[in-house]
């Protein structure tokens, strides 16, 4: 964990536990962006990641008291309450009505995309970075997972495999992710 | 059930792709306080932060933060009172699981008194899971079986040119060598000498066509500096020119920010 911004953004977070509302703000420039990012890409329409923007960061205000920075730093604290509530938003939305499921897809096309895969809705998903050095289908069972909001079982109905071998690659993807991440760790495996 | 099965749900919990029993199952251990689960989830947590960090940003409005401040502003917190913390389950998942336990609570007591159905049942669900486990496992290894046969193949295509890399200022020991096909735009990167990146950064490989630097991957290297990297299928189009290898946020960046550590002319 990278100490020094960490730190700096804990301290923001603490100081919005004791009601400084500067603080919220300077949360929200140093870290909306970020949660805007992930939940459009979630979301797939502008309107609904407005809101969802909305809601983490009135949640943090509501909720800065309960942060642990032994739990994780700020910023994933807030993409995880980010990705909770837009996969709640989206599980909701499939639940009620597929109709709902919004045509537009305002999310930006990645600067690259790793050119495998026929599937379109794959393409759209793909982004470069560490999770293009992964397997194909460790990396595609990750986007469903991460930018689909797609639970297990919904994955291993969406590719037609067993859950177990779902899992696995899940598994085996992020520890992969981990490895290249942790650097050092060992040379890289082709 | 084994610590490292544990393990494997932490994960998966944590990318919020667990559902089910296996959910409320994990739940109850976790609420018995595992520390190696707790820290797993916390480590699956930032590994998943990078993973957000190489989406394209898209700036968040500005009138969305004003809402923010306008609306807290009207607000009285109350202190000392934090709402429920952040999880991946949401409220009517929590009452849903609270109704389960209490129907199979009363489920557990019938059961009870046919003590050899349990036993003969956990032993199938054991085995259940063993085939699930292997079947994973086997998975995985055509996974990596198909990248090695892909390499393989690569390399036998006489259309696969030789890139040399070569160190710079950031680090004039290292040394690289791209083996690049223009034609399917897949490439193979061996490194030696670059220094261990930072726990918070990477090694991040770009294909440049005139001024465009096009991401290429991230990898990490070993004490020694070595790295052997298969480099995702590259986007047609464009002719590149030269190749560069960059040490950048852990996750990968879409455009280069960092030093530049290694560069080569096809």
């Amino acid at each position: 964990m990278g100490q020094a911004p960490g730190d700096d953004s804990a301290l923001l977070v603490q100081g919005v536990a004791r009601g400084d509302r500067d603080a919220l703000a300077r949360l929200y420039d140093r870290f909306g962006t970020l949660v805007f990012t992930v939940s459009l890409h979630l979301l797939r329409a502008r309107a609904e990641a407005e809101d969802l923007l909305q809601e983490v960061f009135l949640q943090v205000w509501r909720q800065a008291s309960a942060y642990d920075p032994e739990r994780g730093s700020p910023e994933a604290w807030l993409l995880t309450i980010a990705r909770s509530r837009g996969i709640d938003k989206l599980r909701s939305m499939r639940r009620s009505d597929e109709r709902i499921r919004p045509t537009e897809d305002v999310r930006p096309t990645p600067d690259v995309g790793v050119a495998s895969g026929a599937d379109p809705s794959e393409a759209r998903v793909t982004v470069g970075g560490v999770l293009a050095s992964l397997p194909d289908a460790q990396r595609r069972v990750l986007e469903l997972a991460y930018f689909e909001g797609l639970t297990l079982s919904e994955i291993a109905t969406r590719l037609g495999e067993p859950l177990g071998t779902v899992k696995t690659r899940m598994r085996t993807g992020l520890e992969r992710m981990r490895g290249v991440l942790s650097s050092a760790s060992g040379v890289a495996r082709s | 059930m084994s610590h490292e099965s544990w393990l494997e749900l932490a994960d998966v919990y944590a990318l919020g792709t667990l559902d089910g029993d296996e959910r409320r199952t994990f739940e109850t251990h976790l609420a018995t306080g595992c520390a190696g689960c707790g820290a797993r989830i916390r480590e699956t947590g930032e590994t998943l932060m990078h993973l957000a960090r190489t989406l394209p940003p898209v700036p968040a409005p500005p009138a969305v933060g004003e809402r923010v401040l306008a609306a807290v502003s009207s607000e009285r917190r109350p202190v000392g009172q934090p709402e429920a913390e952040a999880t991946l389950e949401s409220r009517p998942a929590r009452a849903r699981r609270a109704r389960h336990l209490l129907w199979w609570g009363g489920w557990a007591t019938a059961l009870g008194a046919a003590g050899l159905l349990v036993v003969v049942g956990v032993s199938l669900t054991q085995t259940r899971e063993e085939l699930e486990w292997l079947r994973g496992r086997v998975a995985v290894l055509q996974d990596e079986l198909t990248e090695r046969e892909a390499t393989l193949r690569f390399l036998s295509d006489p259309k696969v040119r030789y890139v040399s890399l070569g160190g710079l200022a950031a680090s004039p020991a290292a040394s690289g060598w791209l083996l690049w096909n223009p034609e399917t735009r897949r490439g193979l990167l061996l490194t030696r000498g670059l220094p261990p990146a930072p726990a918070d950064r990477a090694y991040e490989l770009w294909a440049i066509a005139g001024s465009d630097p096009v991401p290429a991957g991230v990898f990490g290297v070993d004490q020694a500096g070595r790295a052997l990297f298969r480099l995702p299928a590259l986007p047609g189009g464009k002719a590149f020119d030269k190749f560069a290898v960059t040490q950048e946020p852990a996750g990968g960046v879409p455009k280069p920010s960092g030093p530049m550590h290694l560069l080569g002319t096809p």
